[in-house]
């Protein structure tokens, strides 16, 4: 095998470990997995950004009508040219495989979860031109069991500017499951809060009452 | 010629991205002018790129067509293709038309080049393979004029193909000189769209995979890793984009083995056109380079080289095993003097930087093994700071090499290894050049 990314032959790393346990193969060599930076410490208590303890975005957001309505958050990883160009292969050049590259992240931080797991979906055009949904993919690859909870309405938000996105209303409608009191929202990439913001609006209408997120990516 | 026949003829394009609306594209299906075909054939293997192991061919659950789809990862830069996607070919034949064609190539060749360029002739005129073995400086682009445009007169197509994108960029106004009025495609990464009937196309050897028994005469340029080794989907595109029949030149300053035992025709020029012999390869003892730049300290043998370069205000340029190690010397190398810069593949400025040093702005480069090739700079010097790195092999030494002395009013230069021992590529590539002047004299 060679390396998912870089087309590199895999050297083959023996350990005890290895040995003993079954791991699942590398899919990445170590030189690509250390250009992804992991976000580290306590960030922003909504989406898990570096620095301050709220960031600007999540700041924006409890003072405009969200306040209280995401419990917490967590993302994973910073948002830099390595992980960029993941990005962009995964989700945009349609490479399906690169959903294991994360998957044991996700697993780590999932794993012993207890509250349902929703992923973000998208819509039913947009799903069939992708072949792909770019988040289930990733919580299958990890092996976290999930529920969707939500249908995507018309409007994308990938093109649009930062004033236009926070100022969209109505991203989300219910697919008409029951909604539980607690819940964990899933999505790839967290730019704005606009999504999360919007989704987590209408399960609480709906009676979820504690609703945490988790993004691989934060912008 | 209908239109959508000038643009499909030749190539295999995945339906969606056809420049033509699909009621057009489905009369020529229904006509028989055109075929579609799955983009992942049954036993799985991709009808554009020819890949069939299962590491690169993989399947996954397809929410496009709802059943489990293959698709196909060492051509997804192009546009991925998948089970369900949909690739056009054109299938009727075009008929080669011969006709007088302009030729705007002036200069003269050497004996030489002429005796080469008459055997590639032949060997197109018999449809055999052949090999132009040739060192750098040889001249080996003026070589090809002749023959090309005898093929160009008798109504074939051709393309011409290299590995890297720097080269094709270099051909393509040379050849849009020799040959005024011929259509010619330029095809690379990021190209822009070019969608009639190209007679000579210009492309990268990826390129390829969008063309299918398209052209009559194919010339892969830099062929030294023929038979592609390390990646034998390109080596399958050579032969998909060619008709049956046509026969391949191959062009390379130090081709391996294989190859030359494979190609009955040859021609070898161990000359350069001005004459002058290649520059040979001097070693210099440079011990523990690696630990001393990581220390801070750049190795006095290195130090004292660039700074005569300095002094005599000759370009050079520094050849890294590795872009962890050009970045530990270049602000060693910045603190003698600012005008030295550092390039290696990432890097989107590369072009700029070569400019610069080729105007003098810049006193020298430290660069990755990227600019080994394709690059002529009058008076230019060059280094390789841990030539027994494994990545310095034969043929990457040669190209170093080769990077001197090109222009025939300073035929001479440095071409020195610096190393922690001498290597057998290190070796193997001064035996080679030694052998290219002792044959290149008689």
């Amino acid at each position: 095998m060679n390396c998912c990314l870089c087309d590199q032959a895999l050297r083959f790393a023996p350990s005890w470990r290895g040995i003993f346990l079954y791991e699942p193969p590398e899919l990445l060599c170590q030189p690509c997995r250390n250009e992804f930076l992991k976000i580290i410490g306590q960030g922003c208590k909504y989406c898990g950004k570096e620095g301050e303890a709220v960031c600007r975005d999540c700041h924006y957001w409890e003072e405009h009508g969200y306040r209280d309505l995401i419990h917490s958050g967590k993302s994973l990883y910073r948002y830099n040219g390595a992980m960029k160009d993941w990005f962009h292969q995964y989700k945009f050049l349609k490479d399906v495989l690169l959903a294991q590259v994360f998957a044991k992240d996700l697993r780590e931080a999932l794993a012993n979860e207890r509250a349902l797991i929703v992923p973000i979906p998208l819509n039913a055009e947009k799903l069939s031109e992708r072949s792909f949904s770019q988040v289930d993919e990733l919580l299958l690859a990890a092996g976290i069991p999930y529920s969707h909870l939500l249908e995507k309405c018309g409007e994308t938000l990938g093109e649009k500017t930062r004033e236009e996105r926070m100022a969209t209303k109505q991203l989300f409608r219910l697919n008409g499951e029951a909604v539980p009191k607690q819940l964990v929202l899933v999505d790839d990439l967290y730019t704005t809060g606009t999504t999360m913001r919007q989704a987590a609006k209408i399960l609480q209408e709906a009676g979820a009452e504690s609703i945490r997120i988790l993004t691989l990516i934060r912008a | 010629m209908q239109a959508i026949e000038a643009f499909l003829t030749g190539r295999i394009w995945i339906k969606q991205f056809i420049p033509f609306p699909e009621e057009v594209i489905q009369e020529a299906t229904e006509k028989g002018s055109a075929r579609v075909v799955s983009g992942i054939s049954a036993d799985g293997q991709c009808a554009r790129c020819l890949e069939t192991s299962p590491d690169y061919v993989i399947p996954f659950q397809c929410a496009t067509c709802g059943e489990v789809c293959r698709y196909c990862r060492t051509c997804i830069k192009m546009g991925r293709i998948s089970s369900c996607t949909e690739l056009v070919l054109w299938t009727s034949p075009a008929l080669p038309k011969s006709a007088p064609r302009a030729f705007g190539w002036v200069g003269s060749l050497t004996p030489q080049q002429e005796t080469a360029s008459k055997a590639i002739s032949e060997s197109i005129r018999k449809q055999e393979d052949h090999l132009l073995y040739a060192v750098c400086g040889a001249g080996k682009t003026e070589i090809l004029f002749s023959p090309i445009h005898e093929a160009l007169q008798k109504g074939l197509r051709i393309c011409v193909a290299a590995p890297r994108t720097d080269v094709i960029l270099e051909l393509s106004p040379r050849f849009k000189q020799a040959f005024p009025d011929a259509v010619i495609h330029t095809l690379y990464g990021d190209s822009p769209e070019q969608t009639g009937y190209g007679e000579i196309i210009l492309a990268t050897t990826h390129q390829l995979y969008r063309f299918q028994e398209a052209f009559d005469l194919l010339f892969v340029d830099e062929a030294d890793a023929f038979p592609y080794s390390l990646d034998p989907s390109l080596e399958r595109a050579v032969k998909k984009a060619g008709k049956p029949s046509a026969p391949v030149i191959y062009i390379s300053a130090t081709p391996s083995k294989t190859l030359r035992k494979q190609i009955a025709g040859h021609s070898t020029i161990f000359r350069r056109y001005h004459g002058a012999p290649l520059p040979v390869p001097v070693y210099r003892a440079m011990w523990n380079y690696e630990h001393h730049l990581r220390k801070g300290k750049l190795p006095s043998p290195l130090k004292d080289w660039i700074e005569d370069k300095l002094q005599k205000k000759q370009p050079f340029l520094l050849f890294f095993p590795s872009i962890q190690l050009i970045e530990l010397a270049s602000p060693l190398l910045y603190k003698i003097d600012c005008a030295i810069a550092a390039v290696h593949s990432k890097d989107p400025q590369r072009k700029e930087k070569v400019m610069q040093l080729r105007e003098g702005a810049l006193a020298g480069l430290a660069t990755s093994t990227i600019l080994e090739r394709g690059i002529t700079i009058p008076h230019l010097q060059v280094a390789v700071i841990g030539a027994d790195h494994r990545v310095f092999d034969r043929a990457a030494l040669i190209q170093i090499a080769g990077r001197v002395g090109r222009n025939a009013k300073d035929p001479t230069g440095d071409v020195i290894f610096f190393h922690n021992g001498i290597t057998r590529q290190m070796d193997a590539a001064r035996q080679e050049i030694l052998f290219y002047n002792k044959e290149g004299k008689a």
